[in-house]
C-alpha cells in the first residue's frame, strides 16, 4: 500500500523535475524540495493513508506542467543581465585625452567599438584632433622663431580672451569629447539593443 | 490531470487573481509564520483563489527572491522539521501599501458597478 503511494509520489516529483528542466538548477531544486515537503506534510494528515488519498492529494497539487508554467512565468523573465564593463570603450576614453600617441590609440579604439554611432565616433575623433592642431601650431610658432615666446614673460594680462580660449581649447576639447562619448555610452546601455 | 483551455469566466478570474494572489499570501503571513502546506491549504479555502495548490510555490520563491518573505526551519511536532515562511519588514510595507490602494480601488469600482442600480 505505502509502496504504491510512494511510487505515485516519486513519479509525480520526477515528472515535475523534468518539466522544470529549463529553470536554473538552484531554483529547480528549491521548488522540488518545497513541493516534496508539501507532499510529506499532506500525507501526514491522511489517516489512514490510502492510495486514493495520495492520488487526490497529488490531484489538488496540480499538473506538474501547470506548476512549471507558473515557475517559468514567475522567474522566466530573466533578471536584467549585468552589463559587463565596456573596457574597450573605457580605455578608448582615457587614451583620447592623452596628447598625440594616446589620441591615436583612442581614435582607433573608438572606431573599433560597436557601442557608439558613427556620429559619436566622428565627434570623438574631431574633438581629440585639437591636440594635432595645437601640436602643429606649436611647431609653426617655434619655426617662426621664438621671439614672441622667448622674450618678455607672457603674463595673463597680456593675453586677450580669444588667446586664452585658443590656448585652452586643445586641452579642453578632447576632455569634452571624452565626456560626451562617456554619456553616450551610458545612454546606449539602456537601449534594448543589448538583448541578445 | 488535464490542462484546460480557460473559458471566459476562468480567464476573467485568472486575470483578477494575477495581481492579488501574492498579497493574499503576504496577508496570511501577517500575524504568524506558516509552513507551506498550512499556507497553501488556507489559501485554497478562499474560493476561486487557487486551483492548483502547487502553483503557490513558484510564487513563494518569487516573493523570497524579492525579499518580501524569508524562510526558517522549525521543529514540527510530528515528522521532519518544516520550512516556515515569514513576512519581512519590506513584505509588511508592501502589504500595507496594497491594502490602502486596494480599498481605494475597490471603492471606485464598486461605485461604478452600482451606478446602474441607483439612477
Amino acid at each position: 500500500m505505502t509502496t504504491e503511494a510512494d511510487a505515485l509520489v516519486l513519479r509525480y516529483l520526477q515528472d515535475l523535475e523534468s518539466q522544470l528542466g529549463d529553470l536554473p538548477a538552484n531554483r529547480r531544486q528549491e521548488l522540488l524540495d518545497e513541493v516534496a515537503e508539501h507532499i510529506t506534510a499532506a500525507r501526514a494528515t491522511l489517516d489512514p493513508e490510502t492510495e486514493a488519498g495520495v492520488r487526490s492529494l497529488l490531484e489538488r497539487l496540480g499538473d506538474p506542467a501547470d506548476i512549471a508554467a507558473e515557475a517559468r512565468d514567475r522567474f522566466g523573465v530573466p533578471a536584467e543581465p549585468a552589463r559587463p564593463t565596456p573596457w574597450l570603450e573605457v580605455i578608448a576614453l582615457v587614451a583620447l585625452v592623452i596628447p598625440f600617441l594616446g589620441w591615436v590609440v583612442g581614435v582607433v579604439l573608438v572606431w573599433l567599438s560597436r557601442l557608439w554611432t558613427t556620429r559619436d565616433k566622428l565627434i570623438g575623433t574631431l574633438g581629440g584632433m585639437s591636440w594635432l592642431v595645437a601640436g602643429l601650431g606649436t611647431l609653426s610658432m617655434s619655426a617662426q622663431g621664438s621671439t614672441a615666446v622667448g622674450s618678455g614673460p607672457l603674463g595673463p594680462t597680456e593675453m586677450s580672451l580669444v588667446e586664452v580660449v585658443l590656448f585652452l581649447a586643445p586641452f579642453l576639447l578632447p576632455v569634452v569629447a571624452a565626456i560626451y562619448l562617456g554619456f553616450r555610452l551610458r545612454a546606449h546601455g539602456h537601449t534594448p539593443q543589448a538583448v541578445r | 490531470m488535464r490542462r484546460m483551455v480557460p473559458g471566459k469566466r476562468e480567464s476573467l478570474i485568472i486575470q483578477m487573481r494575477r495581481g492579488t494572489l501574492e498579497y493574499c499570501v503576504l496577508a496570511l503571513l501577517r500575524d504568524q509564520p506558516r509552513y507551506g502546506f498550512d499556507l497553501v491549504r488556507s489559501l485554497a479555502q478562499a474560493d476561486g483563489l487557487v486551483t492548483s495548490e502547487g502553483t503557490i510555490y513558484p510564487l513563494l520563491g518569487r516573493l523570497r527572491r524579492d525579499g518580501l518573505v524569508t524562510t526558517a526551519w522549525h521543529e514540527s511536532p510530528s515528522g521532519p522539521p518544516r520550512r516556515y515562511y515569514q513576512l519581512t519588514a519590506e513584505g509588511g510595507r508592501a502589504l500595507a501599501l496594497f491594502t490602502t490602494e486596494w480599498d481605494r480601488f475597490t471603492d471606485a469600482v464598486d461605485r461604478l458597478l452600482r451606478q446602474g442600480d441607483n439612477p
